[in-house]
Formats: structure tokens, C-alpha cells, sequence
């Protein structure tokens, strides 16, 4: 058993922030993240984040480099590479890590989980070459490394903007950004106006990519890929704000690569695991753990800050940090009220502004509320377990609720374990009932929250597999 | 060059000071790779688009979420199965197969005889 004053999991701006105030006050932390270098999705590090003197750095973000230091502090452990897989009991995770399970033990735990981006199935979104709009910027702010040559852009949001620009600057051709949200820029503009920087941001993004000649169609979408090993042409078409596809409209275009961002949605599978109380929040992401004013969840000891625990951004994600960091030092007789309360302030502020520049957003760009329309009987919806939407409909026809469609399709049961398509299944269901998918009941996570080895978990190398592999009718 | 290796698609940016170079061995053949980058990255540098072949319909899957999350883009690093390519870190002598359903068919080979021997 491993003890800490306190657990930060997740490495990104909110679990670095958390860290740095914790240890700050002379508190013992651990800090576990999935990934083999700290950063998170925002500040990732690869060969193209690389600073000249060698240390760990960002060129995109002088913050990143104070944030990032945070995992050389005495009284910080950090561990790369652990999976958090159980909470088996109070204040406690068992986690794998280089090939061992562990426990850590403390007095407040702090999730830091981040978000990652929602799926949508339609046909052919399995090939390779079709990519999330956070992996993709991922590959090309970090890594420097273009995923091809040829890119369409679609699905909904200002992260399409983003990712565009990303792609053309490494030297990518962008043939098209489809939005399927109908965009009302002038009614919204005054809401906008309320974040000038972000305003200002989404503007030089939709300028350059004007100036390059970059055709952005809003009220469009993405309805196919197609190609044999991989993408060769994707289908776009129109789309209204119900979801409706207008297919006699549909265009194709030749690409290698099909990048689709259709917002992000909280990773809340250890705050669930761990047994805190969730509500639907839909502009956040869909489900959000509750949290009181000092960022605790239902259970006492959790802390949740950043993206997991609703979508809100880099900015507001080092606030909730530091504040997460902050009153785990007031717990543990470190740090007073008064800090606590004046790094309250300026994250009230924060998220007051960004709640009025999300209303802006809103008001200017509705995307259809979901995407079923985009499904065809063969589409698959449960990559893992290669599930096609023909399946869970026989499923759900029979009137069964989202744990029984799981159980006779096994779909959700893969190795991603429902993260890629447990939304559009509850979508499923909830249409066929005639609800809002919030009004459904969820599947309980179950450990373990993500693979993990049988080996590592009993803290022996086992045996290799023998024997010839049974196949399945 | 490595099977399924198209300079035409992937890439790297230009502009970017890389650290050391080295070579993956991969399904037999060669790809470059440098310090700090992901097996994905280096693959999709190359242009190397699918990395494993689903284990029910036999179909190519690749880089999806290239954050760890989704599990697709799987493939067999130093003999291990089901390593994820997106978050494991390209390192020099790292020999990266093409998986087939669960393992790589070499392996299926070698398992197949295993338990034929048994």
C-alpha cells in the first residue's frame, strides 16, 4: 500500500495545477496519469513541444513550462504509465503500473480525468484514416506528424476550426470543414463579444482558412467514408437541425484522411466507479459529477477539477487545479480559508464568462441533438466488439433497457469499454422510448474503469497462452 | 520499406527539431522513428495507416483516438499483444507486428503448433 497526503489522478493542466498547490503546502502527493509524459491533451509533449535548453517546456505556453515542473517537486510522485482500474474501498485506488497492481491510500483524492471526444458512428468510420479531431491535433501539435495529406473536416464545434488550421500548417491539404450546426454568427455576436480572446481566436482560424481558400459549410456533415484498407473518399450532405440528411444533395470528395470532432464528452468512469453522484448536464458533455463550491463530489475526500468533470477548458481546468490543490491543504491542517477563498474569486469570474461565451456559442450554433440519422443497418456503432446498428435497433425493438441490450449484444463490453459507443446506444434507446437519455439508467461502471493485465494484478508474470485459439460461432 | 509504407500520405512537418533517429522493425521491415515520438506517430509518418485487422470480420482499424482512450489502434510490441501504439513510446530495437484479431499470425502460427504438439 502506497500512502499520499494526496491523490491527483490525470497529469493534465487541472491534475498539474492540484499538484503544484498541494505540494506547495508542504503536502505529500502521488500523481498517476495514463500516459508516458505529463501534459494531458493540452499540453502533450512530443518532438514538436520540445524547448531549446532540453527542459521540459511547450513553445506554445509559458504556463506550461511552471505546470510541468510540477513532477520534479520533492514531494510529488509522479508515476507515468499507471491505470487507475478500481476504487476498492474508501480513499483508496488500486492502480497497475509498470507491470505491478498497487494501492494508494489517502486523505483526499483529487480526479483529474480530462475529456475525450464523443463518437459518431457512420458508415465507414472505422477505416483507417478516419480520426478524432483531439487525436489529430494531438499528432500534429505534439508529435509534428500529419495523419495525411488530404483531410475532411467535419462534425461540430470551434475545436473543427482549430484542427484546420493545425492541418494546413504542417502542410496538409484541408478540401473542406463541414459543421453540422446551421451558424447564426450575428445574433450571437454580442454573447461572443463578452470573451473577446476566444472571439478574436475564432476569427483569425476562420479568416486564415478563408484566406486559403478552405470551403466551411455549416448545416453540412460528413455522412460516409469509404475505401478498402483505408479512407479514399468521403460522402458529405446536408443536414438540418433535427438531424435530417438531404442525401439527393450529397457530394463526394477524394481524401485520404477524415478528421471528425463532434464535441467532448467528460471521462467520468472513475467518479462513477468511486460512487459520486452525476447529473446531465448536456452543454457540459452529458453527465457531470455534482460538486460543491470547494470542487467536492458527493462522496467526502473526492475532488474533481478540469474537463472531467464538465467540459470547460485549459483556462478554467488550472483554476479548478489550484483550487482542488488549495482546500486539500485546508483539509489536511496545511493551508487556511482565506487562500481557499481568494482562489475562489477569480474561478467564479472565470466560469461566470465562459457560462455567457457558452450561451453565445449556443445561440449561434445548435447541432442537431443527435446524430442517429447517420446510421445505416450495417454502420457499426461498438467498434470493439463490432456491433452494427442493424444489431442493437433488434435489440432495443424488444423494448429492453440499456444493461440488457449490453448483455445480448455484449456491445459496450470491449476493450474501450463503452467510451466509443455507450452515448449512441443510450441515444438508441431513448428514441425508442421516446425520453432524453438522462431520464434512462446508465450501466454501473465496473472495475476494472480500463484494461488492465491479469498479470499485473496478481503481481506475476503468468505463463504465455497455449494452445490453439477456439473460435467463436 | 515495410508492408502497407506510403511516403505519398503521412508525413512530418517541417520546422520541427527532432530528437535522435532510429529505426522501428516492423512486420519484418524497417520504418523510421526519432525520440519523444509514439509507434503511432512514427507509422503514420510513414504512411502506414492500418495496424491491426479485427478478430469477427477481419476488418483494418487504425488510429482513431490517438489519446488511449478507444483501443484501436492495438498491435504487438516486443512480442506483447494489445499494446496500445497511441501513448507507447518509440524506442530503438522495438519490434512492432500487425495485429490479427488477439495476437499476430505468426504467433497463431506458433500457438496453433503448440497445441497441436500438446
Amino acid at each position: 500500500m502506497i500512502t499520499a497526503d494526496v491523490a491527483v489522478v490525470g497529469a493534465g493542466p487541472a491534475g498539474l495545477a492540484a499538484a503544484a498547490e498541494a505540494a506547495r503546502h508542504g503536502l505529500s502527493v502521488t500523481l498517476l496519469d495514463d500516459n508516458p509524459l505529463p501534459g494531458g491533451q493540452y499540453y502533450r509533449q512530443g518532438p514538436a513541444t520540445r524547448v531549446p535548453d532540453g527542459n521540459r517546456g511547450h513553445p506554445r505556453d509559458a504556463r506550461a513550462r511552471e505546470l510541468l515542473s510540477v513532477v520534479d517537486h520533492p514531494r510529488v510522485t509522479f508515476l507515468a504509465g499507471a491505470v487507475v482500474w478500481a476504487a476498492p474501498e474508501a480513499r483508496t485506488l488500486a492502480f497497475s503500473h509498470a507491470g505491478r497492481g498497487h494501492r494508494l491510500r489517502a486523505e483526499v483524492i483529487v480526479i483529474a480525468a480530462g475529456a475525450s471526444d464523443r463518437a459518431v458512428p457512420f458508415p465507414g468510420w472505422t477505416l483507417p484514416g478516419v480520426l478524432t479531431a483531439g487525436g489529430a491535433q494531438n499528432l500534429l501539435k505534439s508529435q509534428g506528424v500529419l495523419p495525411g495529406r488530404r483531410a475532411l473536416v467535419a462534425g461540430t464545434g470551434p475545436l473543427l476550426l482549430v484542427v484546420a488550421d493545425s492541418l494546413r500548417r504542417a502542410g496538409a491539404t484541408v478540401v473542406e470543414v463541414v459543421e453540422a450546426a446551421p451558424i447564426r454568427a450575428w445574433q450571437a455576436l454580442p454573447r461572443l463579444a463578452l470573451a473577446p480572446g476566444l472571439l478574436r481566436r475564432g476569427l483569425a482560424y476562420r479568416l486564415g482558412l478563408q484566406r486559403a481558400r478552405v470551403p466551411f459549410r455549416p448545416g453540412h456533415t460528413v455522412i460516409e467514408a469509404r475505401g478498402r484498407d483505408e479512407v479514399a473518399e468521403a460522402v458529405v450532405a446536408p443536414i438540418d437541425g433535427d438531424g435530417r440528411v438531404d442525401r439527393a444533395r450529397a457530394r463526394t470528395l477524394a481524401v485520404d484522411t477524415v478528421v471528425v470532432g463532434f464535441g467532448l464528452v467528460p471521462s467520468t468512469e472513475l467518479t462513477r466507479l468511486l460512487g459520486c453522484r452525476h447529473e446531465w448536464q448536456r452543454a457540459r458533455g452529458g453527465w457531470i459529477p455534482w460538486r460543491s463550491a470547494e470542487l467536492e463530489t458527493s462522496v467526502p475526500g473526492v475532488l474533481v477539477a478540469g474537463d472531467g468533470a464538465g467540459i470547460g477548458g485549459v483556462e478554467t481546468a488550472v483554476l479548478e487545479g489550484r483550487l482542488a490543490g488549495l482546500v486539500a491543504a485546508e483539509r489536511l491542517g496545511r493551508g487556511t480559508g482565506a487562500e481557499v477563498g481568494a482562489a475562489r474569486g477569480p474561478l467564479r469570474r472565470r466560469l461566470r464568462r465562459l457560462a455567457r461565451f457558452r450561451e453565445g456559442i449556443e445561440a449561434m450554433h445548435r447541432p442537431p441533438p443527435t446524430f442517429l440519422s447517420l446510421l445505416t443497418p450495417e454502420t457499426t456503432v461498438c467498434r470493439c466488439e463490432e456491433i452494427t446498428a442493424e444489431q442493437l435497433d433488434a435489440a432495443v425493438a424488444r423494448g429492453l433497457p440499456i444493461d440488457a441490450v449490453k448483455a445480448h449484444t455484449r456491445a459496450t463490453m470491449g476493450r474501450c469499454q463503452g467510451r466509443n459507443c455507450l452515448g449512441t446506444l443510450a441515444d438508441l434507446v431513448a428514441r425508442a422510448r421516446g425520453c432524453g437519455p438522462a431520464d434512462l439508467a446508465w450501466p454501473r461502471p465496473r472495475p476494472p474503469a480500463r484494461p488492465v493485465r491479469l498479470g499485473d494484478l496478481l503481481g506475476e508474470d503468468l505463463p504465455p497462452a497455449s494452445g490453439p485459439e477456439l473460435a467463436l460461432p | 520499406m515495410s508492408p502497407g509504407v506510403s511516403p505519398r500520405r503521412g508525413g512530418r512537418a517541417a520546422g520541427v527539431a527532432r530528437g535522435e533517429a532510429f529505426e522501428l522493425r516492423v512486420d519484418g521491415g524497417r520504418v523510421p522513428a526519432h525520440a519523444g515520438e509514439t509507434v503511432a506517430a512514427a507509422l503514420l509518418a510513414a504512411g502506414r495507416r492500418a495496424l491491426r485487422w479485427t478478430a469477427g470480420r477481419g476488418e483494418p482499424r487504425g488510429v482513431y483516438c490517438a489519446m488511449g482512450v478507444c483501443g484501436e489502434c492495438i498491435m504487438v510490441v516486443d512480442g506483447e499483444p494489445g499494446v496500445r501504439t497511441c501513448v507507447t513510446l518509440a524506442a530503438p530495437g522495438m519490434t512492432v507486428q500487425t495485429q490479427h484479431g488477439w495476437t499476430a499470425p505468426e504467433a497463431d502460427d506458433a500457438t496453433a503448433r503448440a497445441g497441436g504438439a500438446a
